[in-house]
């Protein structure tokens, strides 16, 4: 069939591709660094060498390889993959996550964790009341949505990937479990970069779990049991969980569903003040990390009014402000 | 979802071992369509057709009355084709839901018929902006067998060459009309501007690799098949719907997803279906003009011939 | 429908255009990065669609689950304001369970359905304005947003309509064209010539088919360049900002 010649008109814009960089991000977007990692799109050929295998993002018809997500091409070994730029959360064993339970089933809770599936949550990988030695029984199976309800948030820990791709979670611990005192936050799991420690103390009393599925709580800070053990400056760093604090603490209270009645209001802002911080940072589309939110707070210290965070202005300049912060720390 | 049967992964194997070895299980060849049998057209009443097509069996009603044309169109017709799908002619369909294959289905059969203008709208009317005809067609769908769209096209078309409406005569300068019953005079058949033919094929992809399919370069490992029945319909993995009609026009064309089509195969299935639809068309004019005549010899219409000896 | 002149002596359209002249194509991605998965915003003269992708996700009900592959979802609506005369459509008009079916087909052929078991992906798309080729909109629209979802798919399907004037094929027809003559809108996979999506309403004389599809395909090849240059546009713009972090 022959093919004809097509007239289009577009935008001269269209032909210089970085002419419209954000200005909110510095602008000194590296061009050469840009052209070779640049990204392949779906449909496109990476290689016709038959010595790669083909991971995830890719297809192949003989020895053709194609791209089927425009993402960055990584190569490990000779594991052939595409990342994709966007997409959902890909649970990884280890992730520390924040979740919400959509389902009680048999023996098993149903968590949204903001991926492809549900995850699950069996009986058998949650601390109950009397210590974690104790076998589950079936009156525990008959009272399950006396621990967890559907609509409750919890955070926990990827125990395993099935090979249908549905993670399995647990709380074995005493840093999981149900999330009390706060409130619910959600970002593009892009954003979230991976570190060793997800939940951490921030100034002004109050706490962050920074699940790595962009599922975000933050909440007053539990004043008995501080959720970052490794953190030095920390007053009281004799509290790291031990076996047998452990059953101390596993009471019916850890399954609570009632606040504490001690919210005070400076609290109740503070949390507000983060919250628009991480708003913030997913706005302007910077990854988010603990060092990032305490810039962000000492930047957002000249609003007075929480309310005027919610602005575009203020949400550029905080990113900005903490840009140039790491600059001048030397950081990137 | 449809309470169907499903094939077991077996029988699939068998189907497309048959098919890479060039056979039908119903012993077709590919481009092979069932000849509609069993046909009847009623002798008591102008527009009332039934068919039977491989084990489909539809019924099909004309009728006629007369009515005040809409604002916008006031020299024109109203015609309407009332798809009946229930769950009488297959479990697959259900009662009282319309599902997406239903309304597939009507939506083909009305595009073919009633968009294309098939039936001359302007000889409906009677009195511009005051009455006008009123044609409905009502397709009832007996039994399925697979590919509803063909039968139920062909059948409507059938049905519409059928059927006459009563002859009227225009009274008092144009301001009321007399209905003759159609003893009194002999009723007007329906002008047919032309007489659409859908075909549908259906296509199977023997390789079962979907890469191989998007972006191989060659397609003759797609085998597509005319007029499916029921169990080839389950099977397939893609389907084209093609309208054309004896003037080598193309009325519609449809693809509801499923496999892609190389855009040289369609145009030659187009070329080649056009010999099929000369077929039908005939068969068509063969079957009206045959009735017609046994109507003739039956009511000894010759003694009303102008002309006729006295 | 009055006697326009639809394509002059001198070779131009009621719009000013030649035969083989696509209208303006304009295409954004992630227009909405925190409310879906996968966004998209298209313009293609005058007809504006938006597009919002949710999932793979856990379907809402059973039934939609399916161990074999993803589910399609396709939900459309047409906003009343979209039509120089303001109307109100309903979802189950006829036009619109075939448009919806249709693309939920055609999608669930292109999209890699097989790697995403007993999920649902869900498919919003909002048309703001309609002024022809809205089904050739609303599918580009689909696959940016599918894109930019981040769902794996065999490659782009790129849409487009044309019609035909006495022996010339009109390429990519507005609003008014597609009143008077007949629309062929195709959907092909990628730069090949192979046809995911065929749609024609109208009477076409059969032996233009052919020539009418060479100028859709090639047209379709030019809507994928242009949507292929908005991916690759976002995404290096997004992964040098990721990298930096």
């Amino acid at each position: 069939m022959e093919v004809a010649e097509v007239i289009s008109i577009t935008k001269p814009s269209s032909s210089r591709p970085f002419e419209d960089v954000d200005d909110d991000n510095d602008s000194d977007v590296e061009m050469n660094n840009t052209t070779n990692q640049s990204i392949v799109t779906p449909g496109e050929l990476i290689t016709d060498d038959p010595i790669w295998m083909k991971g995830h993002g890719t297809y192949f018809i003989n020895d053709k390889t194609y791209s089927s997500v425009a993402g960055t091409v990584s190569r490990v070994n000779r594991l052939l993959s595409v990342i994709p730029i966007r997409g959902r959360y890909q649970p990884e064993t280890g992730d520390h996550i924040v979740g919400r339970i959509t389902e009680v089933g048999n023996k098993r809770w149903k968590v949204d964790i903001g991926a492809k599936q549900d995850a699950v949550l069996m009986l058998g990988s949650v601390n109950l009341p009397g210590g974690i030695l104790r076998r589950k029984s079936e009156t525990d199976e008959l009272q399950m949505r006396n621990f967890l309800k559907e609509g409750d948030l919890l955070n926990a820990e990827v125990q395993t990937i099935f090979n249908n791709g549905i993670a399995s979670l647990h709380t074995r611990s005493l840093k999981y479990g149900k999330l009390r005192n706060g409130i619910f936050l959600k970002v593009p799991s892009s954003l979230i970069i991976k570190s060793k420690n997800h939940a951490f103390d921030l100034t002004g009393n109050i706490s962050c779990v920074l699940g790595v599925n962009g599922y975000i709580w933050l909440y007053k800070t539990n004043v008995n049991n501080p959720t970052s053990n490794n953190n030095n400056n920390n007053s009281n760093n004799s509290n790291n969980p031990s076996i047998t604090r452990l059953e101390e603490e596993s009471s019916w209270e850890i399954y609570s569903d009632k606040n504490d009645t001690t919210i005070t209001n400076s609290i109740r802002s503070n949390i507000t003040r983060y919250y628009n911080i991480i708003k913030a940072l997913s706005y302007c589309e910077l990854g988010i990390t603990e060092q990032r939110i305490s810039m962000g707070y000492e930047a957002s210290l000249a609003y007075v009014n929480l309310g005027s965070l919610n602005d575009k202005d203020a949400m550029e300049t905080i990113c900005q402000d903490i840009i140039n912060n790491e600059k001048m720390r030397g950081i990137n | 979802m449809s309470r169907s049967v499903d094939v077991s992964t077996n029988e699939r194997a068998y189907f497309i071992e048959g098919l890479k070895a060039g056979i039908r299980l119903n012993g077709r060849r590919f481009d092979e369509i069932r000849y509609p049998h069993n046909i009847h057209l009623s002798k008591e009443e102008y527009g009332y057709v039934e068919l039977e097509w491989g084990k489909n069996k539809i019924s099909v009603r004309v009728s006629s009355y007369i009515r005040k044309p809409f604002e916008d169109r006031p020299f024109e017709g109203i015609f309407n084709i009332n798809c009946e799908i229930n769950s009488m002619a297959s479990a697959k369909f259900e009662n009282g839901k319309n599902s997406d294959e239903e309304v597939l289905i009507s939506r083909i059969i009305e595009k073919s018929i009633r968009r294309s203008n098939s039936l001359d709208l302007e000889s409906l009317c009677i009195i511009a902006g005051e009455k006008v005809w009123n044609i409905t067609v009502d397709l009832n769908f007996l039994n399925y067998d697979g590919n509803f769209i063909d039968i139920g096209c062909f059948g409507v078309m059938l049905a519409l060459q059928h059927f006459k409406k009563p002859d009227i005569s225009i009274i008092n300068g144009g301001e009321d009309i007399i209905v003759h019953d159609i003893n009194e005079r002999e009723p007007q058949p329906l002008s047919i501007l032309h007489v659409p033919v859908c075909l549908t094929y259906c296509f199977y992809n023997i390789t079962n690799q979907q890469e191989v399919n998007i972006k191989g370069e060659s397609t003759s490992d797609d085998i597509y098949l005319l007029d499916c029945d029921y169990k080839e319909d389950l099977l397939k993995s893609g389907s084209i719907i093609i309208t054309l009609n004896k003037n080598r026009e193309i009325i519609q064309l449809s693809k509801n997803g499923g496999i892609p089509i190389d855009a040289s195969l369609l145009v030659d299935l187009a070329l080649g279906s056009i010999k099929v639809v000369d077929e039908l068309t005939d068969l068509m004019k063969k079957l009206i003009k045959d009735h017609e005549q046994q109507r003739f010899d039956e009511l000894n219409l010759k003694l009303l011939q102008v002309g006729a000896d006295r | 429908m009055s006697r326009m002149e639809l394509y002059s002596p001198e070779g131009l359209r009621i719009d000013g255009r030649r035969w083989n002249e696509l209208r303006r194509f304009e295409s954004r991605i992630n227009t909405h990065p925190n409310s879906c998965d996968g966004s998209s915003y298209v313009e293609q003269g005058n007809t504006k669609v938006i597009c919002m992708v949710q999932g793979p996700m856990e379907p809402s009900s059973r039934s939609q689950a399916d161990s074999a592959g993803a589910t399609i979802e396709v939900n459309l609506s047409v906003a009343s304001f979209s039509t120089f005369e303001r109307k109100k459509r309903s979802k189950s008009e006829k036009r619109m369970v075939e448009m919806k079916a249709t693309l939920e087909r055609t999608f669930q052929q292109s999209v890699m359905c097989h790697l995403y078991p007993r999920t649902l992906i869900s498919i919003d798309i909002h048309v703001l304005a309609q002024d022809g080729g809205l089904l050739a909109s609303m599918a580009n629209a689909v696959t940016l947003a599918l894109i930019d979802a981040g769902v794996a798919m065999y490659d782009y399907v790129s849409c487009i309509s044309v019609g035909l004037h006495d022996q010339t094929p009109l390429l990519d027809l507005n609003g008014l064209e597609e009143q008077d003559i007949s629309t062929l809108t195709i959907g092909v996979i990628g730069k090949t010539e192979k046809l995911a999506l065929l749609m024609l309403e109208d009477k076409m004389p059969l032996d233009h088919l052919e020539s009418t599809l060479g100028i859709a395909i090639a047209a379709t090849h030019r809507i994928r360049d242009l949507m292929d240059d908005e991916v690759r546009k976002h995404g290096n713009l997004r992964s040098s900002k990721l990298a930096k972090n």
